[in-house]
C-alpha cells in the first residue's frame, strides 16, 4: 500500500446490470456514485421488506449519506439498478479534505438535512407498511431475486501472467494475460501455441501468479469454468473461479479492486 | 442543543414571531437562511385538507437552508411555522452563499443532490398521505 499512500484513486466507471445490488444496507461502505446512466432505486429495508424511497437518474448521487455521516455509520439505504446502469465512483478521499475545510456552519446544515433524510425515508416506509398492498407494489417481500448478491465489481486489466496447471512438475511455467480479475475470479488469455504440448481442460486447477504493481507479487489458484476459443486465432480465453488464495494475496486483490 | 459559536458570527440580525406566525411560506421565492436562537418551529408542507407537518426544529436547528443548497431554484419547499414564540438569527446571506458557491462542484452536488432526496421523499410522503385519506 506505500505506493498508493497519498495518492488519491482515480475516478472509477462501473457498469451494472438490471437487478444488481449497488450498495446494501447495513455494510460499511465508502465509495458515493454518481449515476451517468440508467436508473437507480433506493430501498429501505423493514422487518422482512423492502421499501422504495426514491428512483434516481442520470447526474443524481448516490452513497452521500454515509459520506456526510463522516463514513462512522453503516449505508442507511440500499441502491439497485432499476435498468443497466453506468456509474462513476467517487472516492471519498478526494471529497473528505474538501469536505473537512468547508466552513462549520455548511457542515452543519448538511448534517441536519441528512437528518430529514432519514426522517423522511422513515415516514415513506412507515406508510407504505401501513397502507400495505394498495400502494401498488412500493413495499416488496425480499425475494431471492431482490437479496442476491451483489455482483462482484470485476476490473478490466491487462496483466501479464505465470500459470500451470496444480498437478505439473514445479519448473513448467505457461505465460498468460489477465484481462478483467474480481473478488471470485479472473478471465485469461492463453496463446495456443505457447502451451506446447498441454492440453487446458474445464475444471482444471491452475496456480497462477502475477504482479498488481511492480513489486508485488501475487499468487493464485484457481478453477476453469469456461473455456473459449478467442476471437482472434490461436488464442483460448479461459473463465475462472478462485479455489485459493492466501489471507496477504486475498488482501493486496483486495486492494487492487478498490474503485 | 446551543448555537454553534460559529454560527453565531454569521448572525447579521435577529427576528421575533409569535406562536404560529409564518417564518417561510412554501413556494415562495426567497434564500434566506435563518437558525433558531430560542423557541421552535414546525416544518410542514402543504396536502389536500390541511398541512402536514414534516418535523420540528429547536435551538441551533436552521431554517430555509434547503432554498439556498438547491441547484435548480430557490423556492421554498415547505412552511415553516413558529410553535410558540420564537427568536430567530437572520444569517449574512451574501458570506454563506459566497462561501457555499466556491465549495468543489462535486461536494455541492453532493449536499445538493441530498436537498433534492429529501423533497422527492417528503413530496412521496405527503402524496401518501393525501391517497390514504
Amino acid at each position: 500500500m506505500t505506493k498508493t499512500k497519498g495518492k488519491i484513486p482515480p475516478v472509477v466507471t462501473l457498469n451494472y446490470s438490471n437487478g444488481d445490488l449497488i450498495i446494501k444496507e447495513g455494510d460499511y461502505g465508502i465509495s458515493i456514485y454518481e449515476i451517468i446512466s440508467g436508473k437507480v432505486g433506493i430501498f429501505v429495508q423493514s422487518g422482512g421488506t423492502e421499501t422504495s424511497v426514491a428512483v434516481l437518474g442520470p447526474g443524481m448521487i448516490v452513497g452521500e449519506m454515509a459520506f456526510i455521516a463522516g463514513n462512522t455509520s453503516t449505508r442507511s439505504a440500499s441502491a439497485r439498478a432499476l435498468e443497466d446502469c453506468c456509474l462513476e465512483v467517487w472516492h471519498p478521499a478526494m471529497l473528505l479534505n474538501a469536505y473537512q475545510k468547508m466552513p462549520e456552519v455548511l457542515r452543519l446544515i448538511a448534517g441536519q438535512a441528512l437528518k430529514l433524510i432519514v426522517r423522511m425515508n422513515k415516514m415513506v416506509v412507515e406508510l407504505s407498511l401501513k397502507q400495505g398492498q394498495t400502494m401498488n407494489r412500493q413495499t416488496q417481500e425480499l425475494s431471492d431475486q431482490w437479496t442476491k448478491e451483489r455482483k462482484f465489481f470485476r476490473k478490466m486489466v491487462s496483466l501479464e501472467c505465470v500459470f500451470r496447471p496444480v498437478n505439473s512438475p514445479k519448473n513448467l511455467k505457461f505465460l498468460g494475460q489477465i484481462k478483467d480479475i474480481s473478488k471470485g475470479g479472473l478471465q485469461m488469455t492463453v496463446k495456443t501455441s505457447g502451451l506446447l504440448n498441454c492440453t487446458l481442460a474445464s475444471g482444471d486447477e491452475l496456480f497462477i501468479s502475477t504482479y498488481f504493481t511492480s513489486n508485488q507479487k501475487v499468487n493464485m489458484t484457481a478453477k476453469i469454468t469456461r473455456l473459449q476459443k478467442g476471437k482472434t486465432g490461436g488464442t483460448v480465453s479461459l473463465g475462472m473461479v478462485f479455489t485459493h488464495m492466501d489471507p496477504n494475496d486475498r488482501k493486496r486483490l483486495g486492494f487492487f479492486l478498490m474503485p | 442543543m446551543t448555537v454553534n459559536s460559529q454560527v453565531l458570527a454569521y448572525i447579521v440580525s435577529e427576528e421575533s414571531y409569535s406562536d404560529k406566525a409564518v417564518i417561510v411560506k412554501e413556494g415562495s421565492v426567497g434564500d434566506w437562511v435563518y437558525v433558531i436562537l430560542k423557541g421552535r418551529v414546525k416544518i410542514k408542507k402543504r396536502i389536500s385538507g390541511g398541512l402536514l407537518t414534516i418535523d420540528t426544529l429547536s435551538e441551533g436547528n436552521f431554517v430555509g437552508e434547503m432554498a439556498m443548497l438547491k441547484q435548480s431554484n430557490s423556492t421554498r419547499s415547505a412552511w415553516a411555522v413558529a410553535d410558540g414564540p420564537v427568536i430567530l438569527g437572520v444569517l449574512d446571506s451574501v458570506r454563506l452563499l459566497q462561501e457555499w458557491e466556491s465549495q468543489p462542484a462535486k461536494i455541492k452536488k453532493l449536499i445538493s443532490n441530498l436537498i433534492q432526496n429529501i423533497e422527492e421523499s417528503t413530496q412521496k410522503a405527503a402524496d401518501m398521505i393525501e391517497a390514504s385519506k
